[in-house]
């Protein structure tokens, strides 16, 4: 720190996209003048190799021990310049970069404007370039395993190819059995496959594959630590069932008291099962469980005699005195992998979702049309006597999607196929049924999407443009209330049955995952990416990765997709088995820290504990960081009472200067 | 309530204790109504004690004065107890230190007291002016009974509390090793004085209002020295590098003094009134202080100083919490 700090300073041009607004010329001149500054240069593309190579020279030639680089965002190209410097043998952490584009060049159309405040943006850094410091990095190890948190067919596919690639993962499924929202669907768009039928092999992979200890009806409890080492706590639900002993026979779901009077969320509510229950027939693992919601013996503490699954069972798999399990596990890698809900059509009143029993979903649709489902696929309404094939149905788009008075403005994505889908198989189910849809756009824009849809009109399906206003019913008819926007005629159709294209929504249960994991959501409340071009399965938290709809919707093949790339994300420390820590830590200062401990409390990453020192022969309690969990945030130095404990890079003798400058008038 | 010789008789026995360095309570000053903190060191020292609604100061605030010097080498630092006389405010002062670590429960010994509320001095000045005679006061079912110059003088206790106390919740001690006498009930419905007044002021008034208050701030600091929250070593007023508050006595400066006093309190004060107790020039400090009680109450739902074992408020977070005042 005793060597006088010599300053390079770089200004990029970014092609036109800082030089058409800030004049570089100008920028460069003043910043010779700045105090400390050896050189100063500017250059087209700064990020370029020859651009990089000019640092490095300097650096040799000028003896350079500080460099500011005026440029785009940090969060850009902050490890590119770092890199340079290092090559270059210095300290990467003496750059410094002023942020000229995204906070200058590109929100000021006037260069008026935005030229002096690129001067100020420059000044400001050098002013803390000359106070920062050398730090370093570190490493530790990591562990090579990884965690799938949801058994979707995105938590599925991430955990196969992890488990493939050589190194154990934890899948853990909330419910008794992996499968997701896939496993629920009859045919996926656009080839028609039979969704179970691609799905079950997958499923029995994960259970059978050597390195993947699958955890159904578990739930993720607790994880501390960081990328490379966290540890998880996980809690096994009580299944009230001895998956080792069970069979599988059903002997006790037929027995049991409340048989077919429970409804299975499965079946999305249009089917019933058992107390004790299989989700659905191909589940893995294919053991039952027993829902203690409405387990009588459970709930009342009594049923009948004795529980009679208990009584019928060959095996004597049930156990009503089994305890939910905790266990703790360390892993490398996060795989968040939680999936959607569909939207709830009762926050939608005027569509009567909650009044007419012939107002279906989407979801529920797929179930009554699955061969696997309650109806084996046959398509019926009314009751008894009255069951009868419905000859007109209407499908409804959009509803909870592109709505912002439901908060939800985006796409769902996969509503105009699914609904394209469904209506191709009514009409083969029922030829001779007339089926409508009303659509805003129709959005086919997959492969072989715009082909389904050609050729599920070509079937006769009919296609009306407008956003149905109302539902009601008459007689005994629903009738759908709509304009046709494309020739301006309101109408009021006919339906038997009227399925609601529902979009996707956040997990209700979200909330839990974020404070779990410290993850952030986009405004359209799904989780976030590190960066939605760059870093499309990051997170804001180093070693936890997304895929799925639990980032925002997406059909299966995308899915996969991005199931595939954070699986590949989440293999990078497992297969270095090493992890970089943060060099821009929290330091205390002992001397000043008085043991308050609310960075300790504020600290989002547990990175804090109070130490007991001797203070010139008093015990003391002062705070400590731990290296290693330590991101640098901030946050504790925001809440400490005395100045005690500030970041590396960031302590106030390096943002006062910083702050200072850009009161200076240039 | 309670009555001195069992308080001065209990403050010998703890003051015997071997684990006790001393006890601090009051005693009466060198004039009129004037009574002071007081440190019990020895046994015989305990006669001196009083108790009455004239001691207005929170004793909270000598915990946090001692110095932890450093010691030769080799040599034991003095790892007695420190025993202090509590009313419901003191104890709260207390809580709020503990859950800050300011003070180490066992490091102290809390004797509480139960208590009827203090006078305000600037209330007594106008019909029951002091003289150089040292006066006393007592209380009495509703009322005070003021003994100035061998002459009773008996008052109703409206006329004369501080506002703080009118409106006080926690006449009780809420943490204390052992409490004295008996219970008072909390006589004061949940309100805070005089700022539902200010609330309801249009802005250019309420910035008329704290204009002219601040003006007459002489810079004197003798409410953060009175408060028991004001503890830091190292204060933002103090500080040079940098320079947050400019020591000028000026309009801005004792603003910006004033906003960061309390802001530095938000839900960490107590509502004793002791800062305002001790103003000389007399500004309603009590109202900014109330103000910001009011607002984490009724927002967060949180009461400084009422659990031990509680998160302090701004090291405790909730994702429900409001939010609504970030721009």
């Amino acid at each position: 720190m005793s060597e006088k700090p010599r300053v390079g300073v770089y200004v990029c041009h970014c092609g036109i996209n800082i030089a058409a607004t800030v004049n570089v010329e100008e920028v460069v001149e003043f910043a010779s003048r700045l105090p400390g500054v050896t050189v100063v240069r500017n250059y087209a593309y700064m990020c370029s190799d020859p651009g990089q190579q000019l640092v490095r020279e300097d650096i040799e030639n000028e003896n350079l021990n500080r460099i500011v680089v005026a440029s785009c965002s940090p969060r850009m190209h902050e490890i590119t310049f770092r890199r340079t410097l290092q090559d270059a043998g210095l300290n990467p952490y003496y750059l410094e970069m002023a942020n000229i584009r995204e906070h200058c060049s590109w929100v000021h159309p006037d260069s008026e404007e935005a030229t002096p405040k690129a001067k100020k943006l420059v000044s400001a850094a050098v002013s803390k370039a000359r106070m920062l410091e050398p730090l370093e990095e570190k490493e530790v190890d990591s562990e090579r395993t990884a965690m799938v948190i949801g058994g979707g067919i995105a938590g599925i596919q991430s955990a196969l190819d992890i488990a493939d690639a050589g190194y154990q993962v934890y899948l853990v499924e909330k419910s008794p059995s992996v499968g997701g929202r896939m496993a629920q669907l009859d045919k996926t768009f656009p080839t028609l496959d039979c969704s179970a039928c691609i799905m079950t092999p997958k499923m029995v992979d994960v259970a059978n594959h050597p390195n993947i200890e699958l955890m159904t009806y578990s739930e993720v409890e607790e994880v501390n630590g960081f990328i490379g080492n966290f540890e998880v706590k996980v809690r096994k639900k009580a299944r009230y069932v001895d998956i080792d002993k069970c069979n599988g026979c059903g002997e006790c779901a037929d027995n049991c008291r409340v048989k077919n009077r429970i409804p299975n969320e499965f079946d999305a509510n249009v089917g019933k099962r058992s107390a004790i229950y299989l989700p659905f027939p191909q589940a893995v693992p294919a053991k039952f469980t027993v829902d203690p919601d409405h387990c009588l013996y459970l709930t009342k503490g009594k049923c009948g005699k004795g529980p009679k699954c208990q009584e019928v069972c060959g095996t004597g798999a049930i156990d009503f005195e089994q305890q939910d399990e905790e266990v703790e596990v360390k892993v490398g890698a996060i795989i968040v992998a939680t999936g959607f809900d569909t939207f709830d059509p009762s926050n939608k009143p005027e569509y009567g979702y909650q009044d007419y029993p012939n107002v279906i979903t989407g979801l529920e649709m797929e179930r009554l049309v699955a061969a696997s489902g309650p109806t084996g696929g046959e398509l019926l309404i009314g009751e008894g006597e009255n069951a009868r094939k419905p000859k007109k149905v209407a499908f409804i788009q959009c509803v909870g999607s592109r709505d912002a008075s439901v908060g939800n403005e985006y796409c769902s994505r996969v509503c105009c196929m699914y609904t394209a889908k469904q209506a191709h198989l009514i009409k083969e189910k029922i030829p001779d049924a007339e089926v409508t849809v009303y659509y805003m756009d129709v959005r086919a824009f997959g492969k072989g999407f715009e082909e389904f849809y050609d050729r599920v009109r070509r079937e006769g399906i009919r296609y009306i443009r407008g956003n149905p206003s109302e539902i009601f019913k008459k007689d005994d008819k629903l009738i759908v209330k709509v304009e046709d926007t494309l020739t301006a005629t309101p109408r009021e159709d006919e339906a038997d049955l009227v399925v609601l294209a529902v979009g996707l929504e956040p997990r209700q249960d979200a909330r839990g995952v974020i404070d779990l994991l410290r993850l952030s959501q986009t405004s359209d409340r799904f989780f976030m990416e590190a960066h939605p071009k760059l870093y499309p399965v990051d997170t804001s938290t180093d070693g936890v990765f997304l895929a799925g709809c639990a980032q925002g919707p997406k059909d299966i093949p995308d899915t996969v997709a991005q199931a595939k790339g954070a699986a590949a994300s989440a293999m990078i420390p497992l297969s270095r088995g090493k992890v970089k820590v943060e060099a821009q830590t929290a330091e205390v200062n002992e001397a000043t820290c008085r043991g308050c401990g609310f960075c300790t409390e504020v600290c989002p990453y547990s990175a804090i504990e109070l130490k007991t020192i001797n203070w010139f022969g008093h015990e003391v309690n002062v705070a400590e960081v731990n290296e290693a969990l330590c991101k640098g945030c901030g946050t504790c130095s925001a809440a400490c009472l005395s100045n005690s404990i500030q970041p590396r890079s960031f302590r106030d003798s390096q943002i006062m200067p910083q702050i200072a400058a850009l009161g200076v008038k240039s | 309530m309670v009555d001195l010789e069992t308080i001065r008789k209990k403050a010998k026995e703890i003051v015997s204790r071997e684990d006790v360095k001393h006890l601090i309570g009051w005693r009466k000053g060198t004039f009129g109504y004037r009574v002071t903190p007081y440190w019990v060191e020895a046994p015989e020292d305990a006669e001196e004690l009083v108790y009455s609604p004239l001691c207005n100061t929170n004793l909270a605030t000598s915990l946090t004065l001692a110095e932890k010097l450093p010691l030769p080498k080799g040599q034991e630092p003095d790892r007695r107890k420190t025993a202090l006389l509590v009313r419901g405010c003191d104890s709260r002062a207390v809580v709020q230190l503990l859950t800050e670590r300011g003070v180490d429960r066992e490091q102290v010994v809390l004797l509480g007291l139960p208590c009827r509320g203090v006078v305000d001095l600037r209330k007594l000045k106008d019909s029951y002016p002091e003289d150089n005679e040292v006066a006393d006061a007592e209380w009495k079912e509703d009322k005070i009974v003021l003994n100035v110059s061998g002459e009773k003088k008996e008052i109703p206790r409206e006329e004369v509390l501080d506002d703080h106390c009118l409106v006080c919740r926690y006449p009780n001690p809420v943490e204390a090793d052992e409490t004295l006498g008996e219970k008072v009930e909390p006589w004061a419905e949940e309100s805070h004085p005089g700022v539902e007044e200010l609330e309801n002021a249009s802005f250019d008034k309420r910035w008329d209002f704290w204009e002219k208050e601040f003006e007459r701030c002489i810079r004197c600091y003798a409410c953060r020295n009175a408060c028991p929250m004001c503890y830091c070593e190292d204060c933002i007023l103090d500080r040079l590098n940098p320079t947050w508050i400019y020591r000028s006595n000026n309009y801005s400066e004792n603003t910006a003094f004033h906003i960061a006093r309390a802001f530095h309190l938000v839900g960490r004060c107590v509502s004793c009134g002791a800062c305002e107790r001790v103003c000389p020039a007399g500004i309603p400090l009590g109202k900014i202080n109330q103000k910001l009680v009011k607002e984490v109450r009724e927002k967060y739902e949180f009461e400084p100083g009422t659990d031990p074992e509680g998160v302090p408020f701004q090291a405790s977070y909730n994702p429900q919490d409001q939010e609504d005042f970030i721009l």
